[in-house]
């Protein structure tokens, strides 16, 4: 026996595996997803780069357009000005989510679903839906007017209002899984030594939601320093980073310069990225730890206080949105209120029309078609392929990129690189396909994401089995990987249709003549000074979001009814 | 240690030769050589992490090994990936398809093949028959038992009559009372179907019922490989002999002639544990069970006295802590309900007791 083993030992030498058919398919396809990552958003960035450290005619010349905007105090103001917005929206939605959050998740008042439904609702908007109503309820002409004083609403105090209801959802969406994560026995333990409910707050409520907490404030950051709607319809004089990069490129047709503000303004939203991820797998550490959950005990006087807590937000979201949908139904603000629908008439106004409307549907239609299918392909491949760590571990680095890249710049970045006269793939500049593209690439951290997390919930030993049973992987793709993640797909789907319909930044400047859009209509109307308009066209765009919505829900209901059998609950 | 000798190697269905497994610095798989031959059931048998699962995965192409070989029916398979090579496999999760019913999930395979429908649902038919599921075959797996999962994974992996079965701890999902009826079943259909099988359990009891042959491993290389009898009877190692059964492990010295000192008692040996007295540190072990209580007198060979310093009631039969000697070694005796009663064995008592020749185990190091 001994003599044998070491006979065959000096012929034992390293296995090569040889590659099934399945590991080439899979590994073309991440090729090819990383091929797409690469051209849909790493060159288009790069070209910004090199752009930002160009002259007009193309020569390089180095940090000259970085010193320039350093020297001229009314483009670096912005940044001062940027981050004042930022930080006082963030500090004041967080509050208010915070509360809201807890109440939602923490009390026994009534009504909560219909709360949390209200408050999700500036998500269904594009972001100057809420700048348009400031205008109409607080602006010269506005009704309660009286309520700001001798104060603006055209600058600081319009922005932050305006950032505070669209960033709500984003924060409470966060703050309330982190408060769902608590451990019932941790409250347990407070009532057992009778702690008050104050220091039970700060001692094990905080520390609780601390990781979620952290999250919400990058993200609220994040969105309300790379939002370019609400600044744009009420910021008046003030200049954000933002509305800079827009006045640079349309106003003065200065690319280079927009190219320098959009690497500034890329720096802020890449370190709160950084600093979410990374706060983000901490949590995600403290969720699979999770004990028994938290069941909320009435309190009679406390549930009567949140409950008005919550009258008042939900009030306040009902009545901005009420406010533009109501100005967008009156003939001739404030002389003939009689109601009409003289503004919804898109067709005789500046800005696309109708057809803008059918335009956006159409793109957000092939937005989640092809977003969905690509993104849920791709994260399948990376998830499922054996071998190849390198390239994945690129993929999954580059699926996180988008989220750190504001809309503007990915825009701005995408005419740099699809307007190259060089550049083959120029063909589709100004035309839909580049619209859904940038989509696509704009909203793609989230989606994919989203898939990983259902994906990973599949047993992993579906491929082997398929393996062992010499059925092709696609074919378990095709017969159990989608029908058992399809509620994941069409939450994928969903995310990317409503965010297509209200997205400006991304497309603001990609569309044409033939491709505008209804967010970009809205906005181009409001700035044409056709305001009730431009509000009638944000309420299009919130119902047919709602509408998708609804749809969906009864979709992913239908389904979960016809799927219960093998589903287990 | 191969109980059929090296005659029959030839006819081997599976050789792995000098297999090892790195995951990155860490080494999983220590050269591991091993034979199953055509109809056999070989258990990979040791505590978690020593690598059975890494083996196995090596064997089927899952996670291919760093170094070595492995060849089923004479033809080397050592790089091919897990669709080209000949097995079913069975693992802890069963990953039964949710959203395909049963029958669809047994059929998942056959599909494929392009055989014709009404072909694939009298194979289907059969195969559910096989396993006890004949009417069940429109349930969805939510629907049905932990057991009976665990047959219809069983049913999906025999689908395409592989040449090698493998089975990956099939069992441990499933409560005591299941697990030990489908230890029977399971076993009984093998041998009907004659399919090689080699199944991976920490379970020793799961592994001495079912397996013809069982491949005891530890921290990535093989113990000991032989019959469940060899190695119950004739542990290898200390290891093995921890590892299955109960083992008395006790300080013992070179004797005289052949014989090993016991707390003063010298003891005969039978003659292959003679010559494993070569070492410093003697350890004389013996199975609870072994000790003879019934017919010992004076004149028994190796029997000694002790007392019982506690008896512990244990359902079935009563194990007995017993001192003997200088009154500080202990040794565990396991005695039988009727013969603590015929005996009159209680604590604190004196008995005779007698460590059979051929049921003690030898173990030196130094
Ligand atoms: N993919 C892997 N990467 C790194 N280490 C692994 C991997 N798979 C298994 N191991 C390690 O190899 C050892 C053997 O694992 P395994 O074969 O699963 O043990 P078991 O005998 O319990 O089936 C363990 O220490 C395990 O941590
Ligand atoms: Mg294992």
């Amino acid at each position: 026996m001994t003599d044998q083993t070491l006979q065959t030992r000096a012929t034992a030498s390293a296995i090569k595996p040889k590659l099934s058919r399945d590991d080439w398919v899979m590994r073309a396809f991440i090729l090819g997803i990383g091929l797409w990552l690469v051209v849909t958003l790493l060159l288009p960035l790069y070209s910004m780069l090199s752009k930002s450290a160009q002259n007009k005619d193309g020569a390089f010349v180095g940090l000259a357009n970085y010193i320039e905007y350093f020297s001229t105090p009314a483009l670096f103001h912005s940044i001062n000005n940027s981050f004042f917005i930022a930080i006082v929206s963030t500090i004041i939605t967080i509050s208010l989510a915070s509360v809201f959050a807890f109440i939602l998740s923490r009390s026994m008042i009534p009504f909560k679903g219909v709360f949390k439904g209200i408050a999700l609702l500036p998500l269904l908007a594009p972001s100057l839906l809420p700048g348009i109503s400031f205008v109409y309820l607080f602006g010269r002409q506005g009704v309660l007017k009286d309520w700001i004083g001798d104060y603006s609403i055209y600058g600081p105090i319009g922005i932050v209002m305006g950032e505070v209801f669209y960033t709500f959802p984003h924060a409470l969406m966060i703050l309330i899984a982190a408060f769902s994560i608590a451990d019932a026995r941790l409250y347990e333990a407070t009532v057992v030594l009778r702690t008050s409910r104050i220091r039970t707050f700060f001692t094990v409520t905080l520390p609780g939601i601390k990781y979620g907490l952290i999250s919400a404030i990058f993200v609220v950051f994040t969105l309300v320093i790379t939002d370019f709607g609400i600044p744009k319809v009420i910021g008046g004089q003030y200049n954000v980073l933002a509305t800079d990069i827009y006045k640079q490129v349309i106003g003065q047709q200065n690319f280079e310069m927009g190219a320098v503000v959009s690497v500034v303004l890329l720096i802020p939203a890449i370190l709160a990225f950084a600093v979410d991820r990374f706060v983000q797998r901490k949590q995600v550490a403290m969720l699979t730890a999770r004990a028994v959950p938290y069941e909320p005990k009435p309190h009679a006087l406390l549930d009567k206080i949140f409950f008005v807590y919550c009258c008042v937000i939900g009030l306040a979201i009902i009545g901005i949105i009420g406010m533009a949908g109501y100005a967008s139904f009156v003939t001739f603000w404030p002389y003939n209120l009689e109601l009409s629908l003289n503004n919804y008439d898109f067709d005789v106004m500046d800005g696309g029309g109708w057809s803008s409307f059918y335009n956006s549907l159409k793109m957000a239609a092939y937005t989640a078609i092809f977003g969905t299918v690509i993104i849920f392909t791709g994260a399948y491949m990376v998830e499922k392929a054996k071998g190849f760590k390198f390239m994945r571990g690129i993929i999954q680095f580059l699926c996180m990129i988008p989220m750190a890249v504001p809309g503007m710049v990915l825009g701005l970045a995408y005419i740099f690189f699809f307007n190259h006269p060089d550049n083959p793939l120029g063909i589709i500049y100004g035309t839909m396909p580049i619209l859904v593209i940038v989509t696509i690439a704009h909203f793609y951290t989230v989606s994919h994401l989203t898939a990983m997390t259902a994906l990973k919930q599949m047993d992993p030993e579906f491929e082997t089995v398929s393996a062992s049973l010499k059925v092709p992987f696609f074919r378990t793709f095709l017969k159990v990987t989608v029908p058992v993640c399809m509620p994941a797909i069409l939450d994928i789907s969903i995310y990317l249709f409503v965010n297509a319909m209200t997205t400006v930044s991304a497309v603001i400047f990609l569309y044409s003549t033939d491709t505008s859009l209804a967010s970009i209509a809205a906005l181009n109307m409001d700035d044409a000074g056709d305001v009730a308009p431009a509000a009638a066209m944000c309420m299009v765009i919130v119902a047919t979001s709602a509408g998708v919505r609804v749809l969906h829900a009864l979709l992913t209901r239908g389904m979960a009814r016809k799927t219960q059998a093998w589903r287990k609950r | 240690m191969d109980n059929r000798g090296n005659d029959a190697s030839d006819k081997a269905y599976l050789k792995v030769k000098n297999v090892t497994k790195n995951f990155g610095t860490f080494t999983a798989l220590k050269d591991i050589s091993l034979e199953v031959f055509e109809g056999e059931f070989v258990c990979f048998l040791g505590p978690s992490g020593c690598g059975k699962t890494t083996l196995l995965r090596a064997i089927a192409g899952l996670d291919i090994q760093s170094a070595g070989s492995v060849s089923q029916g004479g033809k080397d398979i050592s790089n091919l990936p897990a669709s080209e090579r000949d097995f079913g496999i069975v693992f802890q999760s069963y990953a039964l398809f949710p959203n395909l019913s049963v029958a669809d999930n047994v059929g998942y395979g056959l599909v494929n093949m392009r055989s014709n429908k009404a072909d694939i649902r009298k194979r289907v038919d059969e195969l559910l028959s096989l396993v006890g599921l004949n009417d069940q075959g429109d349930k969805y797996p939510a629907q049905l038992s932990g057991g009976q999962q665990q047959r219809v994974a069983l049913a999906r992996a025999l689908a395409m009559s592989p040449g090698l079965l493998l089975l990956d701890e099939p069992l441990s999902a499933l409560d005591a009372k299941v697990r030990v009826h489908l230890r029977h079943e399971m076993k009984e259909l093998q041998r009907r179907l004659g399919v090689t099988t080699i199944m991976v359990t920490h379970d020793q009891e799961e592994a001495l019922t079912m397996a013809d042959r069982i491949v005891v491993m530890k921290d990535g290389v093989i113990e000991q490989v032989g019959t469940p009898e060899e190695i119950y009877r004739h542990p290898a190692t200390p290891f093995v002999a921890e590892f299955v059964g109960t083992m008395n492990f006790l300080k013992a010295s070179k004797g005289e002639g052949g014989q090993v000192l016991l707390g003063g008692h010298a003891l005969s040996l039978s003659d292959r544990e003679k010559e494993k007295l070569n070492g410093k540190d003697i350890l004389a072990c013996v199975r609870p069970e072994d000790i003879a209580v019934r017919n010992v007198d004076q004149a028994t060979d190796n029997s000694f006295e002790a007392t019982v310093k506690e008896l512990e009631f244990l359902g079935s039969f009563c194990r007995a802590s017993l001192n003997y000697g200088d009154g500080e070694s202990q040794i565990a005796a396991d005695f039988s309900i009727n013969l603590v009663r015929d005996k009159g064995i209680e604590e604190g008592g004196t008995i005779r007791v007698a460590l059979p020749e051929n049921r003690i185990h030898i173990f030196s190091q130094g």
